[in-house]
């Protein structure tokens, strides 16, 4: 029998709840699996419901309720259950923060790092990243979830324990929920620990930034960058004053780093792009973050679109969102919006005709009247039957 | 009569010479590059997606059973028809439908070969990353249902890593697009769920993959070992030192001569086992990680290296890795491939395992793997016509499996779980895990109908 555990103290999950819309009756913080299970086992009983939350970075990637039983507050499940340098990889619990995760690994022998870099990191949990399916710049170089993840550990809907995947890079064994509960925003069952591929800390990193005066130029410069033999681990495209600032990533032996250095400026300059290359990892983190990242709790949505589409919905998006920062993930055909309101979003809509609008952090004034986010075909054959089967009792918010 | 009309509909749908039902040539349809068999009632050859949709439909109202089928090199049983019913065959969806380079993709029909798309994508500088060794037959669609690996998925990822959507037909016969160009299609990651599902949860129609430009620069070396487990020591020791090379790849000497027989990729019969590197990306800085890895072979003492000069000598030393399956098949009338995995440190300790397996079952296995990977690929050698031999196979099978799960890994790390490992679930999977993967299958295929015994335990399976 789980004591009965106080609401955390400060409320804040409950106070950022409902600053996004949504009425939830309690808190509980639980610090262990067994109390998850615990928690919610009886709240399948008595037919409560749950909403999990970590660093609230992306909460509304799925379907925010407008009331709520009890909210889980996943940061106090904070931790490295395993870390294994030999065959690169390791356990966390799921309220982990990325920030945390990469700290830790940079202080374990030559360094180790997560190549998982969405916006907030310093808040974002690694549990919330793989419910929101949340990314940043380097997933052009390593991917997203999907290609870091090896295994995950969690809670199905009566409180039972499951587990997927394993430690090992490959593994077919059984149907790859580890892959398919990426992005369900705890809609079918609760994330507890994740095994994760690691990485030792490349040689060398650096920085490039360039400025260009206008898009045209600038589209062609990335589609000349993309069919380049360079191999950057991320670029930002955002426009600023009067221009575009475009960052690129560089990592790997010290050699190659230099001539990607070089490579890129110079192609750069032949598109009229001016600018320059600084080496050192902390710079280049330092520099990405700054360019994904907006200041204060402001709304935000992900735009992603077919790569070649990406710098002319930027420049779309630019003219709709006026002052909101815009950021594009230039190779992945990815765009944040920050401070976007009903008018950007109806805009965006318009120019991602080819691709998808997903709210990241909308109060849900803004998200009912959405529509559909997923085909018809496959919420009615595929996600609903699925969530009405291991969910019955709908403990967990409802499937998208 | 009964079978009259079932043959009648098939024919309407896709012409009368596109439907088998013969006796004689129902036998090609029963069984694949495993040791399953099953009958099929029918095998229909479909031409596009909509034919399929209506196939499926039809079967969906009638209760009748069916499985997609590519080129039949499944190792697990996966493409038998173990229930009857009707084989979709996709040969004939061969097609490349698109080249998207400005996009890095490529849209192709599921029964084209994997070979084909490389050679198409590597006349524009492009390529896909998925490189299975089965790659000059086995078909883009039957990688999708298996989650193909290969030798280049060290570095750059399997199947589901790089097939980002999917035109498919649900088992209830509805057509629907899974992801597409764009990425991060919202919700769960339906694609996910697809790719290794083994065509029991719908049937990919389309497919759009990833492609990526080719690299500047290829570098592959064979070194040559007096010990497997020394090999298998080079390769934790390369990726402690931070490099990642595209493969590394390791057969031992059983197999060494086997392929020599064949092939003659001029691997030296006397080796206990040899290791294909491979470097790829950026000239600058690959010399340097090269001599890096020749130290670290010659340290954990490799007999000799050699580094291919050109492209046709690395063709040449592929040709020996790539031929395995088959020169292999040369020496007794069959074999039987355990897929197990194991995390990469634990190589050493499972390949003493395994020689103890074959000793104690008298049973003998070559070893080639996706080392770098900790992905084994033992391959059993017998004669299927001898019952007691068989049954020694299997349970050497079973066992080897049993050690890959006791070490940390797990029963298959490519060639999926089809009829064969169904048992072995239970050995990485508790009941809640079984459960919650039987209910995603019931909720998508109600009626059991779609490829219908593979993956899933049923619920009454004796755990081994």
């Amino acid at each position: 029998m789980l004591k009965k555990r106080a609401a955390t103290n400060d409320g804040a999950p409950l106070r950022t709840l409902e600053s996004l819309g949504v009425a939830a009756k309690r808190a509980e913080r639980p610090t262990k699996e067994s109390e998850a299970r615990q928690i919610i086992a009886r709240a399948f009983k008595e037919k409560l419901t749950v909403l999990s939350m970590g660093g609230a970075t992306a909460i509304s990637a799925g379907t925010l309720p407008e009331r709520v039983d009890i909210v889980l507050d996943m940061t106090g499940m904070e931790g490295i259950a395993h870390f294994d340098p030999s065959n690169l990889n390791m356990t966390v619990l799921a309220g982990t923060t990325l920030d945390g995760i990469n700290e830790f690994l940079a202080g374990q022998g030559n360094g180790f790092f997560l190549p998982l870099d969405p916006p907030f990191s310093q808040r974002a949990t690694i549990g919330g990243v793989y419910a929101s399916n949340g990314s940043g710049p380097s997933r052009l170089r390593y991917g997203t979830m999907r290609d870091q993840i090896l295994g995950v550990r969690g809670v199905d809907a009566r409180g039972g324990e499951v587990g997927f995947g394993g430690k090992t890079v490959k593994n077919v064994s059984g149907y790859d929920l580890t892959k398919f509960l990426i992005g369900s925003a705890g809609s079918l069952c609760l994330i507890t620990a994740a095994t994760m591929r690691v990485y030792p800390l490349p040689a060398a990193s650096s920085l490039c930034e360039v400025f260009f005066p206008a898009m045209g130029e600038l589209e062609k410069f990335l589609q000349a960058l993309r069919s380049s033999v360079l191999l950057p681990s991320g670029v930002t495209v955002e426009p600023v004053k009067g221009a575009f600032r475009v960052l690129s990533a560089f990592e790997g032996h010290p050699l190659a780093v230099e001539r990607e250095n070089r490579d890129f400026l110079s192609m750069a300059g032949t598109f009229g792009g001016k600018g320059e290359a600084k080496m050192g990892r902390e710079v280049m983190g330092e520099a990405i973050r700054a360019a994904i990242e907006a200041e204060g709790e402001t709304t935000a949505i992900k735009i992603t679109v077919p790569l070649s589409e990406g710098p002319a919905t930027l420049s779309g998006l630019k003219e709709l969102a006026g002052p909101a920062k815009t950021v594009l993930f230039a190779g992945n055909g990815v765009i944040l919006v920050y401070g976007a309101d009903a008018g950007i979003i109806d805009g965006a809509k318009r120019l991602a005709f080819n691709g998808y609008v997903a709210p990241l952090r909308l109060h849900r004034s803004l998200l009912s009247p959405w529509g559909p986010r997923v085909d018809p075909v496959l919420e009615q054959f595929v996600l609903r039957p699925i969530k009405e089967k291991l969910d019955p009792s709908g403990v967990f918010p409802p499937i998208l | 009569m009964e079978k009259e009309r079932v043959r009648d509909a098939l024919q309407r749908i896709v012409g009368k010479e596109n439907v088998l039902w013969k006796d004689v040539d129902l036998t090609v349809y029963s069984y694949d590059a495993g040791l399953a068999k099953g009958r099929a009632g029918f095998v229909a050859f479909v031409d596009n997606s909509d034919q399929v949709a209506q196939i499926v439909s039809f079967l969906y109202k009638e209760g009748i059973s069916y499985v997609a089928r590519g080129s039949g090199t499944n190792l697990t049983g996966g493409t038998v028809p173990s229930d009857g019913g009707v084989v979709i065959e996709f040969s004939r969806m061969n097609r490349i439908l698109e080249i998207d380079i400005e996009n890095e993709r490529v849209v192709v029909e599921p029964g084209i070969y994997n070979l084909t798309v490389q050679n198409a994508l590597a006349e524009k500088g492009y390529y896909y990353a998925p490189d299975p060794a089965s790659q000059k037959a086995s078909s883009m669609g039957g990688n999708l249902g298996e989650n193909a690996g290969g030798p280049h998925c060290l570095k750059y990822g399997v199947t589901s890593n790089h097939v980002l959507g999917a035109e498919v037909v649900l088992p209830n016969g509805e057509k629907t697009w899974i992801g597409g160009k764009a990425l991060d299609a919202p919700g769960p990651d339906v694609m996910g769920l697809l790719v290794g599902s083994e065509g029991t949860l719908g049937i990919a129609t389309k497919m759009v993959c990833r492609i990526m430009r080719s690299p500047e620069r290829v570098l592959t070396m064979l070194c040559i070992y007096n010990s497997i487990e020394a090999a298998g020591q080079t390769v934790s020791d390369i990726i402690s030192e931070g490099i990642i090379p595209a493969t590394l790849e390791i057969m031992d000497n059983l197999v060494i001569r086997a392929v020599e027989a064949s092939v003659h990729a001029g691997y030296p019969l006397d080796a206990e086992a040899v290791l294909l590197i491979e470097l790829d990306g950026l000239t600058d800085g690959m010399d340097e990680q090269m001599k890096r890895i020749t130290e670290i072979c010659e340290k954990d003492g490799a007999v000799s290296s050699r580094l291919a000069k050109d492209g046709n000598e690395r063709n040449i030393l592929w040709a020996g890795r790539r031929g395995a399956f088959g020169a292999v098949a040369r020496l007794r009338p069959a074999y039987l491939v355990c897929d197990g995995t194991v995390p990469r440190t634990r190589l050493p300790k499972a390949l003493s395992e395994v020689k103890k397996i074959s000793e104690k079952y008298r049973v003998p296995i070559g070893n080639v793997f996706h080392a770098g990977d900790g992905n084994l690929h033992p391959l059993i050698l017998f004669d299927d016509r001898d019952a007691d031999e068989l049954a020694r196979v299997h349970k050497a099978g079973r066992e080897i499996l049993k050690v890959c799960a006791d070490l940390g890994g797990t029963i298959s790390g490519e060639h999926g779980i089809g009829t064969e490992k169904l048992r072995e679930m239970s050995l990485v999977f508790k009941d809640g895990d079984i459960r919650m993967m039987r209910g995603i299958r019931q909720a998508m295929d109600p009626s059991g109908l779609c490829n219908p015994g593979k993956v899933i335990p049923k619920e009454e399976a004796t755990p081994c």
